[in-house]
């Protein structure tokens, strides 16, 4: 199965399932008739149609997806299939959630944002030959982001940093 | 002529050193957020929102309209000397953009890039002096029912022109938009919907944040997932286009002017429709439209023109209705929400010279860029050299602490990772970001006059469907939902015969 067919069998899918769940969730909601309140005015009266809508829109998309003839083999774009490095893209998440997630809140801002800034760009700018070079880069911009960052938002327009 | 005595003062007013100074910096740092693929004009101005919450109103919405203009002007840059558009709406600038600046011919097609770009704004703007009030004014007239059909129209047109390939995409994005909006404490009683005795979910899942995450982080991991990009690094020697290269065009800038304007207004299309409309019109009029994709600048001049008419055009909805024509409009309509200028029809009768005032910031923004763009041509060019390894840590750093800067809460920053993560899947999918997020706007709006006007009628549909805007709007959704249909375009295409 060609991989955005297979994308599309599996959200569908999930959507569906989402979409039938936010439906029962909506039914449960109180109807709050208790306080006076018109039944037509239910709290869960508009997620409801919304999931409703939503579970027709992935059941057709489920349909479309389980009919759909097979993709040719010259279908994928395959220069930019060449320029695509799904790695970089998982390092790049995975950088940013340690950092939001695991440093920040933990650490002081500064040290957290020049911690994560310094990791970045020696992991993907890093070059064997030029080992010092590449972290002597990364460190002098981690240095820039964390001060200067800190310095415009706190001090020129006064916000609150986490 | 009130009203032209209003805009003359409005655009006096703003002469002040400190004004043309925003107006400077904000620009330049639009442009510079534009040319950088990875920073959408969404994301700059979400972020200078989170920046400048504590400044005065005027100067505030003011920043964030230069910024608004000079980036989705800023991304012709990098669509011409990159073949990546800086922003979605310069993407029908790479077609004959990057085939001039291969020809040598880059600092031309950049001159008239700005020049397309400022004509294009200038038209929007004029358009919108005409056309905000008209429309506030027949705003008025719209009561529940309206607003109801208002909300799913504008979900269903933007999910169907978005995903002209694939509407069903764009739907779906829409309606989970509109679904997401629902999470919070709901505006009639209060009830706390899926919340689950969480008080940061009650408190609903904030518009910015989700922005940021859907346009920053999401970017990101984007532009991360590419290797390499080519770079054309020389800006040829001519900049400055000869005037009757454009006086001769006057046809093609009116026209684009206008389509981009259109395009813009309706709910959700946005900039990146006002160019590819405009330059579709372009080739079609043209009697050399093999020419176009090859470094033809009529195109260029086209896509550009049309891009930028669209920003005035997508700021006139949120002006008269408070519903936005883009996704960097949906955040100038949070901002002025946040500054405390109420959007929608009572905007004429509480605020009657803010529509004018925001004309006045359009002009300026766009004689900032026909000015910055043709001074700085060969500076900003430097810009486009930063690697990305350097730039997307740092618009990291900002898009978290733009998310928690307004409320404080770190709930806030786990709203923008979940976004960005949603945003980066939905799009390796081919769902388009902007009924997304025209969904998230409208969600509350549905909602609340939905319900109203089921209890208004005691549950009866009919006034949905009889009311006459309500029954035009009910009406334009049907005949929107069937032209997305592959059956029904297969029939008509079957009975009237394709087109030539």
């Amino acid at each position: 199965m060609a991989p955005q067919r297979r994308a599309d069998l599996i959200f569908a899918v999930v959507l569906t399932a989402l979409a039938l769940w936010v439906l029962v969730e909506s039914w449960r909601m109180p109807r709050l008739a208790e306080l006076g309140v018109h039944p037509m005015s239910a709290p869960g009266l508009t997620p409801g149609l919304i999931a409703l809508v939503l579970a027709g829109l992935g059941l057709a998309l489920l349909w479309r997806s389980l009919r759909a003839p097979p993709a040719a083999a010259q279908d994928v774009d395959a220069l930019a299939a060449a320029n695509t490095d799904w790695w970089r893209a998982l390092l790049a998440l995975v950088l940013s959630l340690v950092y939001a997630l695991g440093l920040l809140g933990h650490l002081p801002f500064l040290w957290a944002t020049g911690l994560f800034v310094f990791a970045f760009i020696a992991c993907f700018s890093f070059q064997r030959g030029r080992a010092l070079r590449s972290l002597g880069g990364a460190a002098l911009m981690a240095l820039a982001v964390a001060f200067g960052v800190g310095l415009l938002f706190e001090q020129l327009f006064l916000v609150r940093l986490p | 002529m009130d009203g032209l005595i209003s805009f003359s003062h409005a655009i006096g007013a703003l002469t002040t050193p400190m004004s043309l100074f925003n107006v400077t910096w904000a620009t330049l740092l639009g442009i510079a957020v534009g040319m950088m693929p990875g920073l959408t004009a969404t994301l700059g101005v979400a972020l200078l929102t989170t920046l400048t919450f504590r400044l005065d109103a005027g100067d505030a919405i003011l920043i964030l309209i230069c910024t608004y203009v000079g980036a989705i002007y800023g991304g012709s840059r990098s669509a011409i000397l990159l073949n990546i558009p800086g922003t979605p709406a310069n993407a029908a600038s790479t077609l004959d953009g990057f085939p001039l600046a291969r020809q040598g011919r880059a600092g031309e097609a950049m001159g008239i890039a700005t020049v397309g770009s400022f004509f294009g704004s200038i038209v929007g703007m004029l358009l919108l002096v005409m056309i905000a009030p008209q429309l506030a004014e027949f705003g008025l007239k719209f009561q529940s029912f309206e607003f109801v059909w208002l909300a799913i129209f504008g979900v269903v047109i933007s999910g169907r022109i978005t995903a002209m390939n694939d509407p069903i995409k764009g739907w779906i994005a829409g309606f989970l938009g509109l679904l997401l909006a629902q999470v919070g404490q709901e505006g009639i009683h209060a009830y706390p919907r899926f919340a689950y005795g969480s008080t940061d979910l009650a408190g609903g899942l904030g518009l910015l944040p989700a922005l940021v995450g859907a346009f920053g982080f999401a970017e990101i991991l984007s532009v991360m997932k590419h290797k390499t990009y080519e770079t054309v690094r020389d800006s040829g020697r001519r900049i400055l286009p000869a005037l009757h290269d454009i006086t001769r065009r006057w046809w093609t800038i009116l026209r684009s002017g206008v389509a981009g304007t259109v395009m813009g207004i309706i709910p959700g299309v946005g900039e990146d429709m006002g160019a590819w409309v405009s330059y579709a019109a372009a080739r079609r009029a043209s009697q050399d439209p093999d020419s176009f994709g090859k470094g033809n600048t009529e195109g260029l001049l086209a896509a550009e023109t049309g891009n930028n008419a669209a920003v005035p055009g997508a700021i006139i909805p949120v002006l008269t209705l408070a519903v936005p024509g883009s996704a960097p409009a949906a955040v100038l309509l949070a901002a002025m929400f946040i500054h405390g200028v109420r959007p929608g029809p009572l905007i004429m009768i509480e605020f009657p010279n803010f529509v004018f005032e925001v004309a006045a910031m359009l002009f300026w923004a766009s004689v900032a860029i026909l000015v910055l763009g043709l001074a700085l041509t060969r500076p900003m060019l430097y810009v486009l050299r930063v690697p990305r390894e350097y730039l997307m840590p740092l618009v990291f750093v900002l898009c978290v602490v733009g998310s928690f800067a307004i409320t404080s809460r770190v709930f806030d920053i786990w709203v923008m990772l979940g976004f960005g993560v949603l945003g980066f899947a939905l799009r390796e999918m081919d769902y388009p970001m902007a009924p997304l997020v025209l969904g998230i706007v409208l969600g509350d709006l549905l909602d609340k006059n939905f319900r109203r006007a089921m209890v208004l009628t005691d549950g009866s549909m009919e006034p949905l469907f009889t009311r006459p805007i309500s029954a035009v709007l009910a009406l334009l959704t049907l005949a929107v939902v069937l032209w997305g249909l592959a059956p029904v375009r297969q029939l008509a295409k079957a009975t009237f015969g394709a087109r030539p």
